[in-house]
């Protein structure tokens, strides 16, 4: 009796303890990573966003920078017309609710960079809000096939870039360039709708894709035109958000996905062993792989963000097409949006037949669609042979003679008649990839394909009588493989074609022979 | 009869208008009694907020003297919290109304560096020299402890 | 007898044209009394051979190409927190003290290019700071009314556009522009005896305006006549691209007509502008201004704008908040005075703020900041935009409706000049405060007003009155001040 007492006392005290753990190294397991993006992309324009200074990369220091920019006293800003056209164009590719009222306010704090102590930006009434990215997230190598999601945007908002310093740890100093104080920025802010590194890069590549195609900004990271913040945390499943820590300093596509991994990861291993996480602005070191701690930011900040007293309100037409200087016609710009990469690989799977991966590779890369639209404009061209030669044999010549894509020096007329040599037979692919290498690395826009194939002596048997000639002396000369071959082991068939191939020189197509090759061993 | 009581009456009018007229017109007699409310409450500002308000301002305003200042001027915008403003708008520009003049995209301005760097105490090769980075004020003073006790 | 101070633009291109005197010469005379009167410390910087070259400019074209331009010959003061190139530009603080600007503020460029002849950069209160043109490195500037050289017992100028109002009042300059935020174009116009004109926000380009308030500043106008202040505004006025606050339709010159025509005017008299602390004479001559202008056939009415009494509070709290962030910009790094620390950026920009403005510079930053906090945001910067409306409401109903008025009649100031003993007695605000009680409202509404001298007080200072009108009635304003000026016959200044 008392054993069974003290049995029950236990197990009331024992199983509880049990159970928690056991939930725990549950719970552990379900910690759901949070990736929220804030995106900067400056606009591409002729000047800045509130002065008539020129907004370029590189330049004299300090010299393309107005009395504005510098903040001397007594001048004021004058809000850039294109700018505005921009915002609005990039709000409606991204389906944002344009505001027909905004309104620019003050953010305070000192740093070296800005000169006026105070950023000009939209925090309170920004140019537009609601609106949503959907991608394709496919990374060949990590997942098996695309899949489709989408990240709310908050809101979208004009603002000023700061200058750029210089530090100087020798001497104790910064140098400070105001070249790109008063760049034009829009500030994308997107909701914490994302999981992991992968998805936020292929965010951030499709973004790009976008406002390439509106031309509203280059893109290019590593010239800073695009910067990529993200703010990761992780909470257990359907519970509410957890501290974030915010990722700075990231310079590429690659970078974004890794550092968000390295960030991921960071946190897991510290809320796994008990810690906590602070809230906390930290670095991506591309170089070491791992995100460290800004010293700049650990102090308590308060910008006092402040109307614009200077900047009366920004009204958009959103009814109309009447255009004048100072009210932009929303529905001008919205006719004027090209076509955004997502219907762009829906019109490759549709019209071309393409596989998925295909178009999202395709699209992700606008130079290769540029040639796979030109040379499948001819009908005739099997799309998907045509998105092969692109896709794999052009950018592995290209890889193998350390040659960048956007410097690629084969024209699309020489593409187009070596697509048309592979695609009519009279070349194989093995021809196809070392004329792709020659034209790469000659990088000699005249020098035609059919020239080079007269050239080296390459020329395809395409008699079938030869070919059966060829394929029956291989038999005859092999009739232990044949034999093998004849008791089911059907592996030996490829070593057969091996043959065939050595022995041809290669100027055979696989296809063709193969046929032939299939009928001579029924016999 | 009628027209004798409407003589009179018309009489008296422009009597009582002259007569009001002749005393000073409308300009009023007495000050009228001021909206603001006198809070009795003292203000004081915490230690935590003035260290705010200096990290903030970079004015060293945080003595004694600059408090007394501060409290005082809290206290004289006190007085007017008290008005109903509810379902009134703020009124951020008087030129609310009026749109934001948009600038033709061109390059109209810089490409005068001398302009630029012509006020600046210390440039180097043309650019502007600012000492290292943003130590925040406090550790200025733990980290001179750190080099004495080292 | 001060000669130089009874001339005004007309009279002088007549004499210009009748060879009585020259451009040149004219110029001369105006330097000669800017040394004589030295003492009152009306400038900064005696501007001698710009001067003396743009009479020359004018000269040429009076008797050479007899072409002459709307200014020419005519000599003006500029306050110095306009940006003039070349010419240093203080804003009368250690911060600025060598600071050279290398562009022309708009309204400069305009009256240059009408052929005005510069004189000097005119004293103010440290960045326009204060009602007294006390609070200036360069020394307080002293009223000539009342001026003794004997005794210490001398007046404040009123401010902050104190030095340009004693230059027009002295007959240094022939005009002279300010700045107006809470008055500091009309308050020293008022102590000084002279005209002030105060025109609708947008009206005038703020571009080269070192602001105070952006959302309140306007360039004042001081004249000795009001023909003269129509003549300046029609030089400056107009849409500025370099401004995006400014109006964009085209401005329609004003016109002074003698015979105006009184019987359509309505006059309001609000009557929350009788404030405690406010003089019995000043009283006595806003009723003298009132019955002169009933027996002109105008039409006089009693009116209330109720929240009048909070505007100074409201302006206490929306005025250093600006203050703190457009002074924001002073760390020493492009421009400006900078302080000796090297260590880091936080210091060094501390060091260079405490060191380069003064007390009430830096307790208006220290303030602005507290109320522009994520905290406070809301209940200070919030609400004092929500009373402006309130205040910007109480004009708009009296100038609109089925019983409108035209303009409004108050007093400028609540007494004639003090001695500048009992001024410093009282701290910065307060004295602010106390003054800027009339003038205050219409900045906070952005409207037009008007100061213009009437009599003197018993201790033979002038007493003035405002008139204040609805968005660009500046016409109105102007003819109605000139029609009082035509019966007052204010004295100038024996100097």
């Amino acid at each position: 009796m008392w054993y069974y007492k003290i049995h029950r006392n236990l197990n009331k005290k024992v199983k509880p303890i049990i159970w928690t753990r056991y939930h725990s190294i549950v719970a552990d397991r379900q910690w759901q990573s949070v990736v929220g993006l804030e995106v900067h992309a400056q606009l591409n324009t002729e000047s800045k966003l509130f002065s008539g200074a020129e907004n370029t990369f590189g330049g004299l220091v300090n010299n393309c920078v107005s009395l504005f920019d510098a903040a001397i006293p007594g001048t004021l800003p004058v809000l850039n017309r294109k700018c505005v056209e921009l915002g609005v164009k990039t709000a409606l590719a991204l389906s944002c609710r344009v505001n027909e009222v905004s309104t620019f306010d003050r953010k305070h704090y000192f740093y070296a960079d800005l000169p006026a102590g105070y950023q000009i930006t939209q925090q309170r009434a920004p140019l537009a809000s609601d609106g949503v990215i959907n991608f394709q997230v496919f990374t060949p190598g990590v997942h098996k096939k695309p899949y489709k999601k989408s990240s709310k945007i908050k809101q979208i908002q004009l603002e000023q870039d700061s200058g750029k310093s210089l530090h100087d740890d020798e001497l104790k100093r910064s140098l400070v360039d105001l070249n790109r104080a008063g760049v034009p920025l829009i500030e994308l802010v997107f909701e914490p709708d994302l999981e992991d590194g992968e998805e936020a890069a292929a965010l951030v590549k499709e973004l790009i894709l976008i406002v390439q195609r509106l031309e509203a900004c280059t893109g290019r990271m590593e010239e800073g035109a695009l910067r990529v913040d993200a703010n990761v945390s992780l909470r257990r499943i359907g519970q509410p958000l957890s501290t974030r820590t915010e990722i700075k300093n990231i310079g590429s596509i690659r970078g974004v996905a890794g550092a968000i991994r390295h960030e991921i990861d960071r946190q897991r291993s510290i809320l796994e062993s008990g810690g906590t996480i602070l809230n906390e602005t930290r670095s991506w070191d591309a170089t070491n792989k791992v995100t460290v701690a800004m010293r700049d930011k650990e102090v308590v900040q308060d910008y006092r963000y402040m109307p614009e007293p200077n900047l009366p309100p920004l009204r958009v037409n959103l009814k109309t097409k009447n255009d004048t200087q100072d009210v932009i016609s929303v529905p001008l710009i919205q006719d004027q949006i090209p076509e955004l990469p997502e219907d762009t690989r829906k019109r490759l799977v549709q019209e071309f037949q393409l596989r998925p991966e295909a178009a999202i590779q395709l699209v992700n890369e606008p130079i290769l669609l540029e040639y796979f639209l030109e040379i499948s404009a001819n009908k005739e061209r099997n799309p998907t042979k045509v998105a092969n030669l692109l896709l794999n044999d052009l950018l592995t010549a290209l890889n193998q003679n350390k040659v960048n894509i956007d410097h690629c020096p084969v024209t699309s007329k020489q593409l187009i008649e070596l697509s048309d040599l592979l695609l009519q037979k009279k070349i194989n692919l093995d021809m196809c990839r070392q004329i792709l290498d020659e034209l790469v690395h000659n990088a000699d826009e005249d020098i035609s394909p059919s020239r080079l194939l007269k050239e080296k002596g390459w020329s395809m048997i395409t008699d079938e009588a030869e070919l059966t000639k060829l394929c029956i002396e291989v038999l005859e000369n092999n009739p232990k493989l044949v034999k093998q071959y004849k008791e089911g082991k059907k592996k030996v068939y490829r070593a057969l074609l091996g043959i065939v191939v050595k022995s041809s020189e290669n100027k055979i197509d696989m296809a063709a022979v193969s046929k032939i090759m299939d009928d001579l061993l029924k016999k | 009869m009628k027209f004798k009581f409407a003589f009179i009456t018309f009489c008296k009018v422009k009597y009582i208008q002259i007569l009001s007229r002749n005393i000073g017109g409308k300009v009023p007699t007495t000050p009228v009694n001021t909206l603001e409310k006198y809070q009795n409450k003292k203000v004081v500002v915490d230690k935590n907020t003035l260290n705010l308000l200096e990290r903030l301002s970079l004015v060293k305003c945080d003595t004694t003297k600059g408090t007394k200042v501060l409290e005082d001027s809290i206290a004289f915008a006190d007085k007017i919290l008290h008005i109903n403003t509810d379902n009134v708008e703020p009124l951020y520009s008087v030129l609310e109304e009026e749109n934001l003049h948009l600038r033709t995209d061109k390059v109209t301005q810089g490409n005068c560096q001398k302009d630029i760097l012509k006020n600046a105490s210390i440039t180097e090769d043309d650019y502007f020299v600012a000492p290292p980075g943003n130590i925040p004020l406090q550790d200025i003073k733990a980290e001179e402890i750190c080099e004495l006790t080292k | 007898m001060n000669k130089l101070t009874t001339y005004t633009i007309k009279e002088l291109h007549k004499i210009y044209r009748d060879k009585l005197l020259t451009p040149t010469s004219f110029v001369d005379l105006c330097l000669q009394k800017v040394k004589q009167t030295s003492e009152l410390n009306a400038f900064v910087t005696v501007t001698e051979d710009e001067a003396e070259n743009h009479g020359v400019e004018s000269e040429k074209r009076f008797y050479i190409d007899k072409k002459s331009r709307m200014l020419d010959g005519i000599t003006f003061g500029i306050k110095d927190n306009f940006c003039t190139s070349n010419i240093t530009t203080t804003c009368a603080s250690e911060m600025l003290k060598n600071f050279v600007p290398t562009y022309d503020a708009t309204v400069y460029a305009r009256l240059r290019a009408a052929g005005a002849c510069l004189i000097g950069k005119c004293n103010l209160d440290e960045f326009a700071m204060g009602a007294g043109t006390v609070d200036s490195i360069f020394g307080p500037t002293r009223n000539p009314w009342g001026y003794d050289k004997s005794n210490d017992d001398w007046r404040i100028s009123g401010g902050s556009s104190g030095g340009s109002a004693v230059a027009v009042s002295s007959g240094a300059c022939v005009a002279a522009i300010g700045s107006d935020t809470g008055g500091s174009t009309r308050n020293p116009a008022a102590l000084c005896g002279i005209v002030g004109l105060k025109p609708t926000y947008g009206l005038v380009s703020r571009y080269g305006l070192i602001p105070l308030v952006n959302s309140m500043d306007v360039p004042g106008i001081l004249t000795r006549t009001v023909e003269d202040a129509a003549t300046i505004l029609n030089c400056i006025a107009g849409p500025d691209f370099l401004d995006s606050t400014t109006i964009k339709k085209e401005f329609d010159p004003v016109s002074i007509t003698d015979d105006f025509d009184m019987t359509k005017i309505k006059i309001g008299i609000p009557k929350e502008y009788y404030c405690e602390g406010m003089s019995q004479e000043v009283i006595d001559t806003w009723r003298y201004v009132a019955d002169l202008l009933e027996n002109q056939k105008a039409v006089l009415k009693s009116v209330s704008l109720p929240h009048t009494s909070v505007s100074i509070a409201v302006y206490s709290i929306l005025n250093q908040c600006e203050v703190a962030s457009n002074m924001a910009r002073y760390d020493g790094l492009e421009y400006g005075f900078r302080a000796e620390e090297n260590y880091s950026t936080e210091e060094l920009y501390a060091s260079t703020r405490s060191q380069g403005f003064n007390d009430v510079v830096r307790c208006r930053i220290f303030a602005g900041n507290y109320f522009l906090l994520s905290r406070n945001y809301d209940k200070y910067f919030v609400k004092a935009q929500k009373l402006r409306r309130l205040i910007s409401n109480d004009f708009k109903n009296i100038f609109n409706g089925d019983d409108h008025v035209n303009i409004l009649l108050t007093p400028t100031t609540l007494s004639d000049a003090p001695l500048y003993k009992d001024f410093m007695s009282k701290h910065n605000r307060d004295q602010c405060a106390f003054q800027d009680y009339c003038t205050q409202p219409a900045n906070m509404a952005g409207i037009p007003a008007i100061s213009i001298p009437i009599r003197l007080s018993k201790n033979n200072l002038p007493l003035s009155v405002q008139l204040m009108g609805p968005f660009l009635s500046e016409e109105i304003l102007l003819n109605v001040a000139k029609r009082i000026e035509n019966i007052v016959k204010f004295p100038a200044v024996a100097l």
